[in-house]
């Protein structure tokens, strides 16, 4: 393979890594626990700026022309998984403030608000993380370790793939035990999971730091590899590229997310850097915004519950399990499944 | 001398809040009418505003006086609203599509008519051809004849809400529907018929909204109104969502506090000041200041087609 394509082919492979781990955690809160996350694209911005700043440097480096605070150089892989510590605090508060007493539909306008909020604050504040321009020229980790230029893509490449398993494992770890299907009953019936004795509110906070701690180390990673990060990178609307994802791919099943991001970001975005530039400047990048709009509907249309669906879970009556109608259920489980199965349908 | 400059800065933004505060006021109103009738969170709002922004463009364009373009852009606000909800969210909400796939279907409306919007006009800045217009001395504050046309328009459109919620029957039945669709069907009201016409008159004061915001800020692009959405949000929510006659005091409130802000720190930190009222308000009271307190009954509502 010549050089081009090596560099080319590693760029989507990373890129596909990121956005399905990133994926996974969107999931996790919105496909698992039914929490309408609008603002999921800020803590990707969170831990890509963390990790930024950890492996910058003071701010007096590079001839002091950017400006931002606590500036540091770690060691790799500290920055990233800074990242997600840092994303994990910010979506603890977050969901401190939001997750409890608000209606499902406010939550999503205080989400989409702060997500606005997050993206003026960090464009106005031009000591904080470089305002408008942003974060330019952030080393790549172990860059000086490996001198081809190649074989530090393809390390990448190996790095991102192995952070993608540690995610997956983790996710699948919540999703297929006893706390999973809590998460699940707490989406399909509020009430009747708290009538079980489901801690509802804490559920819900467990799900939207896990998926947090995901974006934000999504994010580290990201920014190790493209090197800069600006609020033009995360405006509120790419969260619906993922939620795109995440609803095509089939929400609530983890492989069928991983289908999804490496479809709808991925593959649709290089698709379309192929085409001939028509028109006016813009109108490329305008029609693709249409039909991400249009794909999500469409799904949301013809088939809700995505390319691969979540599985249907049955569970045989207690009788056949040689357990006593009223005794308990069988060791370490979160409680009986509510009596709802979901049927697909968002 | 200090305390001079200080007093006169307080009323020229003040000023200048009541006109922010006006379309504010207009825009919010529009769409907590909408969702308090019908549940249905239309995030494209803004983007109907900047569609009949562009609809009154294109009419002044031609060189139709003012007026004309004025009513363009709200024909052109309450059409695409009507649209919207018969061809769109409606068909999703009978199909069944529970509330988060219909916010995901409002957001992807949004990012459609945005780039439609972007893909037709093209990225650029657009203006309203405008006559001129002079400066008045009010108070001590300093506006143009043009912004004392807004604040007057602001205000005799919600006089005229006031009356239609308070007097005619449409009103009542909008309040009724609101209040309770079951109970409000039952009584013989046509609950598709309140809940169009509500959409219909969103459309409309959105569609003013939209005319009036370009014609202050002087110039606007296809991500305009977007933009101005959050803060149309912020105002109803501060209000309580729903409520009429609490978005038209959350608007004051935000149009005031973020001009006043924006005098005393850097302009561009204005919008950030009026979402951290909001973030304060939803920490005390989520519900808003006239919103009815959340109960088991009112947490999951039905979307009402």
């Amino acid at each position: 393979m010549s050089q081009a394509v090596v560099l080319y082919a590693t760029t989507l492979l990373v890129y596909a890594g990121v956005d399905i781990m990133a994926c996974w955690g969107l999931n996790l809160q919105f496909g698992v626990t039914g929490i309408y996350n609008f603002a999921f694209i800020i803590f990707q911005a969170a831990g890509a700026y963390t990790t930024g700043v950890l492996t910058l440097g003071p701010d007096t480096a590079n001839g002091g022309f950017q400006h931002y605070i606590f500036g540091s150089t770690w060691p790799f892989p500290l920055p990233i998984l800074m990242g997600g510590v840092v994303a994990g605090v910010l979506s603890l508060l977050i969901g401190l403030v939001t997750l409890r007493r608000l209606r499902s539909d406010y939550q999503a306008m205080v989400m989409l608000v702060l997500a606005v909020i997050a993206t003026l604050v960090a464009e106005n504040l031009a000591t904080f993380v470089n305002g408008d321009s942003g974060l330019a020229l952030i080393p790549q980790p172990l860059s000086n370790q490996i001198t081809s230029v190649t074989g530090y893509q393809w390390w990448f490449v190996a790095f991102t793939a192995f952070a993608c398993l540690v995610v997956y494992f983790f996710v699948r770890r919540i999703t297929s035990a006893p706390l999973g299907r809590a998460l699940r009953a707490v989406r399909d019936h509020e009430y009747a999971a708290a009538a079980l004795g489901k801690n509802v509110a804490s559920l819900r906070l467990f799900s939207f730091v896990a998926g947090g701690v995901i974006a934000g180390i999504s994010g580290g990673i990201l920014v190790s590899f493209i090197t800069a990060w600006s609020p033009g990178s995360w405006l509120y609307v790419e969260t619906l590229v993922l939620l795109t994802a995440v609803i095509v791919g089939g929400m609530g099943n983890n492989f069928g997310v991983m289908l999804g991001a490496m479809l709808v970001p991925v593959a649709f975005n290089e698709i379309t850097r192929y085409l001939p530039q028509f028109g006016r400047p813009g109108l490329i990048d305008a029609f693709q915004w249409i039909v991400i709009g249009s794909l999500s509907m469409g799904f949301l249309w013809f088939r809700p519950q995505g390319i691969v669906p979540e599985r249907r879970r049955k569970y045989k009556p207690p009788a056949e399990l040689g357990v006593g109608a009223t005794g308990a259920v069988g060791p370490g489980a979160g409680g009986p499944e509510p009596a709802t199965v979901p049927d697909g349908r968002l | 001398m200090f305390h001079l400059v200080f007093a006169s800065t307080l009323v020229e933004s003040v000023g200048f809040g009541l006109v922010t505060a006006s379309i504010l006021a207009i825009a919010a109103v529009g769409f907590t009418l909408q969702f308090g009738v019908s549940n249905m969170l239309n995030l494209a709002y803004g983007d109907i505003m900047t569609a009949a922004a562009f609809g009154a463009y294109e009419v002044n364009k031609a060189g139709a006086p003012l007026w004309v373009s004025f009513i363009a852009g709200m024909a052109t606000g309450a059409v695409t609203s009507v649209l919207l909800h018969r061809y769109i969210y409606r068909p999703f909400v009978r199909r069944g599509t529970q509330l988060v796939g219909l916010v995901i279907v409002a957001l992807s409306a949004a990012v459609i008519i945005q780039n439609a919007l972007l893909a037709g006009f093209g990225a650029t800045f657009f203006t309203l051809k405008l006559p001129h217009t002079s400066t008045v001395h009010v108070a001590g504050a300093t506006l143009t004849v043009l912004q004392l046309v807004i604040i007057g328009i602001a205000v005799a459109a919600m006089l005229a809400v006031d009356a239609m919620l308070r007097r005619t029957r449409l009103g009542k039945a909008m309040r009724a529907t609101s209040g309770n669709p079951a109970l409000a069907r039952a009584c013989g009201i046509n609950t598709n018929r309140v809940v169009d016409t509500a959409w219909l008159i969103a459309g409309g004061l959105c569609g003013l909204a939209g005319v009036l915001l370009v014609l202050n800020t002087a110039s606007f692009e296809s991500t305009t109104g977007s933009d101005f959405l959050v803060i149309t949000i912020a105002a109803a929510m501060l209000g309580g969502v729903g409520q009429a006659y609490g978005a038209m005091i959350g608007a004051v409130v935000l149009g005031v506090v973020t001009e006043v802000a924006a005098a005393y720190t850097r302009s561009s930190f204005k919008e950030v000041i009026a979402f951290a009222v909001l973030v304060i308000i939803v920490l005390i009271r989520p519900q808003g200041m006239f919103g009815q307190p959340v109960t088991a009954l009112t947490m999951n509502k039905e979307v009402v087609n």
